[in-house]
C-alpha cells in the first residue's frame, strides 16, 4: 500500500484514475483499501527504509525596553536537531527510531514587579542560561488488514528536568474503509530537578505524573474531501508549579479537555489541497481557548509549497495575575497564563529528487493581550518568536 | 464536561456520516496524496507541537499526550 500510495501521489491530475483506466484494473483493489486514516499510515509497513535530518533555530525577540525593570532583554535561542530512521521488519512490522536534541539559551522572566510609572514590568532570570536537552523515542508498529497498532517508548532528559514516557495507539477502518477509528493513550513520569545557579529555587526535587487519552474518527467525504473529529483527555499530577519563577503557586491537578476537528478539500484544477484544522481547549484552572489553522497546499510538479496561517486565542487561568497576589492560595504572573492572542504566519515546501526531499520552512509568531481585559491583566512578557527549519529525508530499499 | 464533549461527537458522527456515499476504489487516488493527509510530515508536527504547548497554556488535540520538558 505503501508503493501505491507513492505511486499515486506523483500522478498528475491528468493521470487521476478512472474507473476504466488500465491502472485502476491493476491497482484498485488495493487502493479501495486506503483507509480514512488520522495519519499517513497504511494497513502495510513502509515500502522502503528512511532515514532523515532535520535542523530548527527557535529564536525569540527581545523583551522591549519599556516592559523591563531589571535583567538582559535576550530571550531564548535554541538550536534543534532531529535525526530518525525508520525501516519495515518482515511483512506486519515496521520500527522507528527518533533522537533529538534541543540546545538553549537565554533569559527567561523571573518575576513582575511595578515599574516608576505604576505599570507592571518583569524583572528577568539575569545571567543567561544555558541547558540541553535530549531526546530519544523508539516506535514499533504491526500492521494486520484492517488497521494497524503502534507502541512508544521515550526519554527526554535535560538538565534540570527528566521525563519517561510510554504510548499506545490504534487505528482500525470500517468494513468500506472509509471510516477509520483511532484511539491512543499515553503516560508519563516526569522529574524536576531545580538547578541552583542564577535565581533561588525552593525545590529540591519533585514529580509529576500524566495520564492522556484521545478518542477520533476520520471519515472519507468524497473522492476529494475527508474530515475528522477527535476528543482528548488529559490529567496531570505533582508539582506542577514553575520552580525558576519566583510568585507561583498553582494546584497540584490539572485535567485537561480537547474537542478537535479538520478538513481536507482537494481541487483539482488548482492542484492544491485547502486544510483547515480547529481546537477547542478547557482546563480546570479556567483557561479555555480557541485554535484555527488554515493552510494550502500547492503541488508544483512532485514538489510542494505550503503558506499557512494559525489563530489562537486564549482566557486567563483563575489565578493568574500581572502582579501574583501571594495572599491567594494559588497565584501566577507566568505570561502563559495570560489572556492573549497568537497568530502564525508560515510556509512550508519540499523538493523531490528521486528518492531525496529536501525539505525547508520559517514561520512568525507574534503574540498581542487580549483587548477586552484591563492592564491588570496584561502580561507584560508576551514572546514572539521566529521559527526555521531545513531538512533532507532519504528513502532506499 | 466529559459527557458533554462525548454527546457532542457522538450527534455529530450520528447525523453527519449516515448519508455519506462509499467512495468507489479508482476514486481514492486524490485522497492518497501528501496534501490530503492529516500530517505529512509527521517530525515538523511534532515539533511544532512541542513549540506551542512549551509558550500556550493549551495542549494536545490530536493524539495522547507524551512526556513534558522544563521549558521556560
Amino acid at each position: 500500500m505503501a508503493a501505491i500510495k507513492k505511486t499515486s501521489s506523483r500522478m498528475t491530475s491528468q493521470r487521476v484514475l478512472t474507473a476504466n483506466s488500465a491502472l485502476t484494473r491493476r491497482l484498485g483493489v488495493a487502493i479501495a483499501s486506503l483507509p480514512a486514516y488520522h495519519n499517513a499510515q497504511a494497513d502495510a509497513p513502509p515500502a522502503f527504509s528512511e532515514i532523515g535530518i532535520r535542523y530548527s533555530h527557535y529564536d525569540e525577540d527581545a523583551l522591549p525596553e519599556s516592559n523591563l525593570i531589571f535583567g538582559s532583554r535576550n530571550r531564548y535561542d535554541i538550536d534543534v536537531t532531529q535525526l530518525w530512521f525508520e525501516t519495515p521488519v518482515g511483512g506486519s512490522w515496521s520500527v522507528a527510531m527518533d533522537l533529538q536534541n534541543d540546545s538553549m539559551s537565554g533569559a527567561s522572566p523571573w518575576f513582575v514587579g511595578t515599574n516608576l510609572d505604576g505599570q507592571p514590568g518583569v524583572i528577568m532570570s539575569g545571567a543567561s542560561i544555558h541547558d540541553n536537552r535530549v531526546e530519544v523515542g523508539v516506535t514499533t508498529r504491526y500492521f494486520w488488514a484492517d488497521g494497524n497498532a503502534g507502541f512508544n517508548v521515550s526519554q527526554s532528559k535535560e538538565d534540570d528536568y527528566e521525563a519517561r514516557s510510554v504510548s499506545f495507539d490504534v487505528a482500525w477502518n470500517s468494513d468500506d474503509n472509509s471510516r477509520t477509528w483511532t484511539a491512543s493513550a499515553s503516560s508519563s513520569n516526569d522529574t524536576v530537578q531545580p538547578v541552583k545557579e542564577n535565581i533561588p529555587v525552593f525545590i529540591d526535587r519533585e514529580d509529576i505524573d500524566t495520564q492522556s487519552t484521545y478518542f477520533g474518527v476520520s471519515q472519507i467525504l468524497s473522492s476529494t474531501a475527508i474530515a475528522r473529529i477527535g476528543l482528548g483527555y488529559t490529567i496531570s499530577k505533582g508539582y506542577l508549579s514553575d520552580p525558576y519563577k519566583l510568585n507561583d503557586s498553582r494546584p497540584d491537578r490539572h485535567e485537561r479537555f480537547t474537542l478537535s476537528g479538520g478538513y481536507r478539500h482537494y481541487f483539482i484544477e488548482q492542484r492544491g489541497a485547502l486544510q483547515v484544522d480547529y481546537r477547542y481547549y478547557h482546563d480546570d484552572w479556567g483557561t479555555n481557548s480557541h485554535t484555527a489553522e488554515l493552510a494550502w497546499h500547492q503541488e508544483i510538479k512532485q514538489h510542494s509549497l505550503k503558506p499557512y496561517i494559525r489563530y489562537y486565542r486564549q482566557s486567563r487561568a483563575d489565578f493568574f495575575q500581572s502582579i501574583a497576589d501571594v495572599s491567594q492560595p494559588f497565584f501566577a504572573d507566568d505570561y502563559r497564563l495570560s489572556a492573549y492572542d497568537a497568530t502564525t504566519i508560515g510556509l512550508h515546501g519540499f523538493y523531490q529528487l528521486d528518492d531525496w526531499r529536501f525539505e525547508a520552512q520559517v514561520e512568525r509568531y507574534t503574540t498581542s493581550a487580549t483587548g477586552s481585559i484591563s492592564s491588570f491583566d496584561k502580561a507584560p512578557a508576551l514572546v514572539d518568536f521566529w521559527r526555521g527549519t531545513v531538512g533532507i529525508t532519504w528513502r532506499f530499499d | 464536561m466529559k459527557r458533554y464533549f462525548l454527546a457532542v461527537l457522538v450527534t455529530t458522527l450520528s447525523a453527519g456520516c449516515s448519508s455519506i456515499e462509499p467512495v468507489a476504489a479508482w476514486e481514492r487516488g486524490y485522497l492518497a496524496k501528501d496534501a490530503m493527509q492529516w500530517e505529512a510530515f509527521p517530525r515538523e508536527g511534532r515539533f511544532a507541537g512541542h513549540v506551542y504547548t512549551s509558550k500556550e497554556a493549551s495542549s494536545g488535540g490530536s493524539k495522547a499526550a507524551g512526556g513534558g520538558c522544563g521549558c521556560n
